[in-house]
């Protein structure tokens, strides 16, 4: 497994955390996932067969937020 | 096909609860393009005038991951 650290804006509360932590907890290959309102942030375990950082990064694009690959 | 007759918005529950929510409302609907729409968040609706039918409209605010339904048919005022 893998792990990766992606940016996200544009989160203001709790909700948006869990709403970001649900659906991609949903995605297949996916161990771990934990968002951080004050960090804001996404730490990703995966599997690397399954998603990719840009598939992640994607995934929590396309719900509405601004996410970016943190190098 | 459901076209929807002019002069008509569509109106949808999105299950939003703060303004994180109603941003990503607004960023998915932007991305889309070809929409007019406002959010009313105390009321969890957003109203929508556009080109693209019900069925996308719907894909598109479910992509936010909050629960989301279609309402009708609302009157433009
Ligand atoms: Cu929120
Ligand atoms: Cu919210």
């Amino acid at each position: 497994a893998k792990s990766i650290v992606i940016s996200v804006e544009g989160m203001t509360c709790n909700s948006c955390v869990q709403t970001i932590e649900q659906h991609v907890g949903k995605m297949n290959g996916i161990h771990n996932i934990e968002v951080s309102l004050e960090d804001k942030n996404a730490v990703v375990i995966y599997d690397s067969k399954l998603q990719t950082p840009a598939t992640l990064q994607e995934a929590i694009y396309d719900m509405g937020f601004d996410a970016t690959l943190a190098d | 096909l459901f076209l929807g007759s002019p002069g008509q918005k569509h109106e949808f529950f999105v299950d939003m609860t703060c303004e994180g929510c109603s941003n990503a409302v607004t960023r998915v609907l932007h991305r889309l393009g070809g929409v007019q729409f406002d959010i009313d968040l105390p009321n969890k609706k957003v109203c929508i005038d556009s080109e693209h039918n019900v069925d996308t409209l719907l894909e598109t605010l479910k992509k936010t991951g909050k629960n989301t339904s279609y309402l009708g048919e609302k009157s433009a005022q």
